[in-house]
């Protein structure tokens, strides 16, 4: 539908002939130019609509009047259209609008504020907590290793003190003669049989 | 095609559009500061990960960056374009809490994007007719219910012109 009007070239005629002649041209329509009228249309007179002077005149003249009501009416609509828009994007509504949004903005900063400091406080302990433990841990740390230290030291000791214990027993120059003769005196007997514990379950007799 | 990924649902376009968070028009840039490894960049590494997907997809113009392993605790960092920069602490937040405040101090509020939507929906009226790019129908003779084109079901013969016309002429006689 849309299509077939906009492919039609020729004005359509008006209701009241307007100022001048008719203002109607041959519509091409379906046929191309060089196709002939149809046979049933070979004898027609195409006569417009005849027109009553006197109507046409109350007609156009009540025409004229709406034509120039529903105009001023159309522009006053158009009018109000565009202050409003333009009030939204640049006037005062704007204005207020934007006092607003700046206001809520800033509140929504406090609010973010806050939060954050909320969250710093949070912070704040945790590391406090976790400076504290790392001290303990230190102290500890130093006094496992000062344990450590000293028990090193008393092993140290003990072993030396067993030494001497055992260096009165060692055989010198000057006792040599005296031990040799002990141990001529006194044999040992070697003969004997432990079981898993150590302790001695056999002892044979002693040979020499 | 596979899917892709270990979590291929954040690539469909059903998920992407279900993103709340939508900036205000002074929002430029957002930087996101967190770590890989640690408990306390967790909600922010899920934020990344989840989220950040769905508000650059409602957000096309908003340049969004992320910096690893920088900082002691993570933090979201805001460029306004008045200069003014809006810094979120996120440490320790679930990522649902951190996309919830940053809904609150930066989006649009629910009544702004309905009213929006409302807006955009008064630009196409479903009642117009025209080229079928811009609107639902063409032509009356395309809704069901309503006469067919003649071009494609015959009109039935009496409503035709010729037949109208011929039952005049009979009638005159």
């Amino acid at each position: 539908m849309l299509r077939a009007l906009s492919r039609c070239h020729a004005p359509v005629v008006r209701l009241l002939s307007p100022r001048t002649a008719v203002m109607v041209e041959t519509v091409r329509g379906r046929k191309s130019r060089t196709e002939p009228k149809a046979k049933s249309k070979a004898g027609r007179i195409k006569t417009p609509p005849p027109v009553d002077p006197v109507e046409m005149i109350v007609l156009k003249e009540r025409y004229t009047e709406y034509n120039l009501i529903l105009r001023a009416l159309r522009l006053e609509f158009k009018e109000q259209m565009l202050r409003k828009k333009y009030e939204e994007e640049v006037g005062s509504v704007a204005e207020e609008r934007a006092k607003r949004e700046a206001e809520e903005h800033r509140s929504l900063m406090a609010l973010n504020d806050a939060e954050n400091l909320r969250i710093h406080k949070i912070r704040e302990q945790r590391m406090l907590k976790e400076a504290e433990a790392a001290e303990l841990k230190k102290r500890e740390a130093a006094i496992l290793r000062q344990q450590e230290l000293e028990d090193y030291i008393k092993e140290k000791e003990r072993q030396i003190l067993q030494l001497q214990e055992e260096a009165k027993d060692f055989i010198t120059p000057d006792n040599l003669d005296q031990r040799i003769e002990e141990a001529l005196d006194n044999p040992k007997n070697y003969n004997f049989a432990i079981d898993k514990e150590g302790r001695v379950v056999k002892r044979t007799a002693f040979q020499q | 095609m596979p899917m892709k990924g270990r979590f291929p649902i954040l690539r469909t376009l059903e998920y992407l559009q279900k993103g709340e968070v939508v900036f205000k028009k002074s929002v430029k840039i957002m930087t996101v500061n967190y770590n890989t490894h640690g408990d306390l960049s967790e909600g922010a590494r899920k934020f990344v990960f989840f989220n950040i997907p769905q508000i650059q997809y409602k957000n096309p113009w908003v340049q969004i960056m992320m910096f690893k392993n920088m900082t002691p605790s993570p933090f979201l960092r805001f460029y306004l374009d008045d200069g003014e920069q809006v810094l979120v602490d996120v440490e320790g937040k679930d990522h649902k809490e951190i996309t919830n405040h940053v809904k609150t101090i930066l989006g649009k509020s629910d009544k702004v994007l309905e009213a929006e939507a409302l807006a955009k929906m008064e630009l196409s009226n479903p009642a117009n007719f025209g080229p079928k790019k811009y609107f639902l129908r063409e032509c009356i003779s395309e809704v069901e219910g309503q006469v067919p084109h003649p071009g494609f079901v015959p009109l039935p013969k009496e409503m035709t012109g010729k037949y109208k016309a011929k039952l005049a002429a009979n009638s005159d006689e």
